[in-house]
């Protein structure tokens, strides 16, 4: 039951009044109940699995408050448990392939790997959440809540599929449904989700017909360099489109039923620095990424240069590697463990201080090189092989040649896209002010009438754009 | 012994104004906000003890736990030890 169906659509339509209707004693089963279906309509025999995850968090964190003499011990082995659960369906075949050639299998495809093996979807997102509940169990910043709390934090539908990933200190609260509806919960929420289901069916997909056919075309060798550019700016708008599309439909799924999830994207493509992308995309992952890895190696080493600089380009591979079991992933991420380190370089040289914010010529030559540097970053990313990647990136920035050898709706609707994202900030700015106009409660021509009007237009596309079920890039990860 | 709330609470407010090169109000958020990243996180940290001859075990924190003036006072309270 993908997000971006009329299935779901209706399957949230029912649940969501049934909620409202229930008293609030009763909601918790009803999406422990709905939340459950909703993971089995993907594949009824992995249900077990994020179980499995909730009763290890459930043991170990009962054993880590328990026995403090032994809280480490029960840490790691419950961390253990997860990563190998992870480990078994996500790398295991990775892992064989390129062990049994002594790493020699370079060439193994990442993106098309990613997509073709069949693991319980999800799996990536709610192992990171298990992982954070136990170190914030072991840091005495929650305490453990009952079995069935426990599973309805983790099985929560609107965000198990591909995150938000989540702080228990964040979800849980809210997981006890007390709130009075309030009309807000239902425009906050359709609005998301309309704009949601446009962003996935609308411009993901239609960019995503001519980037599947560029990245899995024969004539590679022979990319011209505006091709190569249009090509890898196609895939960075379309995995922007794609998975901001899936977090508004997960944010405003849970709005629906009051419950507020964090942002995950800030226009990412608008960031001022390396480190500024990452405060901007994929947010609750920079968060994790954060909070659980960088910040205490680096505290451990009092945040001196070398280590800083390994550990930016070990962390950041380990980041591309949890996308997928592959080569490309990992050369991704391990980029932008460059990037970040060569920014922190500066910043140092510099003497500290937020140079990219300042202004100037400086801030406007970080804007680009950063747009730049993040555009070569998702050609690996997407490209079936490293020897694929290499040759695009060749035609990119060293053989300089200038064929259009697409449709021209390809070079119109990558543009088109291009331009929305470059005043996509103005449009939501405008889009705010026109709807804090009328303050909290009252009306406004923007809400009696520009709203309902959008949303009937953004369903009318999403209707005719229905016919490609293609799923969220991120649902394979 | 741990210097008392109002030390602390002072020491905090200078080194967050260092960082930040401006002066910062108690209430305002550091972290969050995207004033300071977690390396700045760091810095403070390192600044905070030598400041107040203490110890802070960062590697047992996250960067969120030095938000605000009020929370660094009462992170330090909670983990924090005196220097030797």
């Amino acid at each position: 039951m993908a997000f971006n169906s009329l299935t779901y659509l209706g399957f949230l339509f029912v649940v969501v009044i049934v909620y409202w209707l229930f008293p609030a004693g009763l909601r918790r089963a009803l999406v422990l109940a709905a939340s459950v279906v909703f993971y089995a309509s993907w594949n009824v025999v992995f249900l077990w699995v994020p179980l499995a995850v909730a009763t290890v968090v459930f043991l170990c964190g009962r054993l880590i408050q328990a026995n403090p003499s032994q809280a480490r011990k029960w840490l790691w082995t419950g961390i253990g448990i997860v990563l190998a659960l992870l480990t078994a369906f996500k790398y295991r075949v990775f892992l064989i392939a390129n062990l049994s050639h002594i790493g020699l299998e370079l060439d193994s495809t990442s993106f098309s790997t990613a997509s073709s093996l069949i693991f319980p979807v999800g799996i990536s997102f709610y192992t990171f959440e298990a992982i954070a509940y136990l170190i914030d169990v072991r840091q005495g910043r929650v305490k453990m809540p009952g079995f069935v709390d426990l599973c309805l934090f983790f099985f929560f539908w609107p965000n198990i599929l591909s995150g938000p990933i989540l702080r228990a200190r964040e979800l849980m609260p809210q997981l006890r449904f007390e709130k009075v509806f309030e009309p807000r919960f239902a425009f906050e929420g359709l609005d998301r989700i309309v704009w949601g289901l446009v962003q996935k069916n609308v411009i993901a997909n239609v960019l995503g017909i001519w980037v599947d056919r560029g990245f899995g075309g024969q004539s590679w060798g022979g990319l011209s360099t505006v091709d190569g550019w249009f090509l890898a700016i196609a895939f960075g708008l379309q995995i922007y489109f794609d998975f901001a599309g899936y977090t508004n439909l997960a944010i405003g799924t849970a709005r629906l039923v009051g419950v507020q999830l964090p942002e995950n994207f800030r226009q990412p493509y608008h960031a001022a620095s390396p480190a500024d992308f990452w405060n901007r995309w994929h947010m609750t992952l920079s968060r994790w990424i954060r909070d659980y890895l960088f910040f205490p190696i680096n505290a451990r080493w009092k945040g001196a240069s070398l280590p800083l600089y390994l550990s930016l380009i070990g962390v950041m591979a380990l980041v591309g590697l949890w996308h997928g079991a592959g080569w490309g992933f990992l050369l991704w991420g391990a980029m932008h463990g460059v990037y970040l380190s060569v920014y922190r370089m500066y910043e140092g040289l510099r003497g500290g201080g937020s140079s990219a914010k300042d202004g100037g010529i400086s801030a406007g030559i970080w804007r680009l090189a950063t747009l730049v540097a993040v555009i070569a970053g998702w050609v690996p990313f997407r490209a079936p092989s490293l020897a694929k990647a290499g040759s695009i990136l060749g035609a990119m920035f060293a053989r300089f040649t200038w064929r259009l050898e697409y449709g021209e709706f390809f070079y119109e609707i990558t543009l088109a896209v291009t331009l929305f994202c470059a005043i996509e900030p103005l449009i939501l700015r405008a889009l705010e002010e026109a709807d804090e106009e009328a303050g909290a409660s009252g009306l406004s021509m923007f809400r009696i009438v520009v709203r309902p009007v959008a949303y009937l237009f953004g369903l009318t596309l999403f209707l005719l754009f229905d016919q490609n079920h293609s799923q969220f890039i991120y649902s394979q990860f | 012994m741990l210097p008392d709330s109002e030390m602390l609470r002072n020491a905090a407010r200078a080194a967050a104004a260092e960082l930040t090169g401006r002066g910062v109000k108690d209430s305002q958020k550091l972290v969050s906000s995207g004033l300071i990243d977690s390396l700045a996180v760091l810095k403070l940290i390192s600044m905070l003890e030598k400041k107040l001859n203490i110890v802070i075990p960062a590697e047992t924190l996250q960067p969120e736990d030095f938000d605000d003036v009020a929370l660094i006072v009462e992170t330090i309270e909670r983990v924090g030890r005196a220097g030797k």
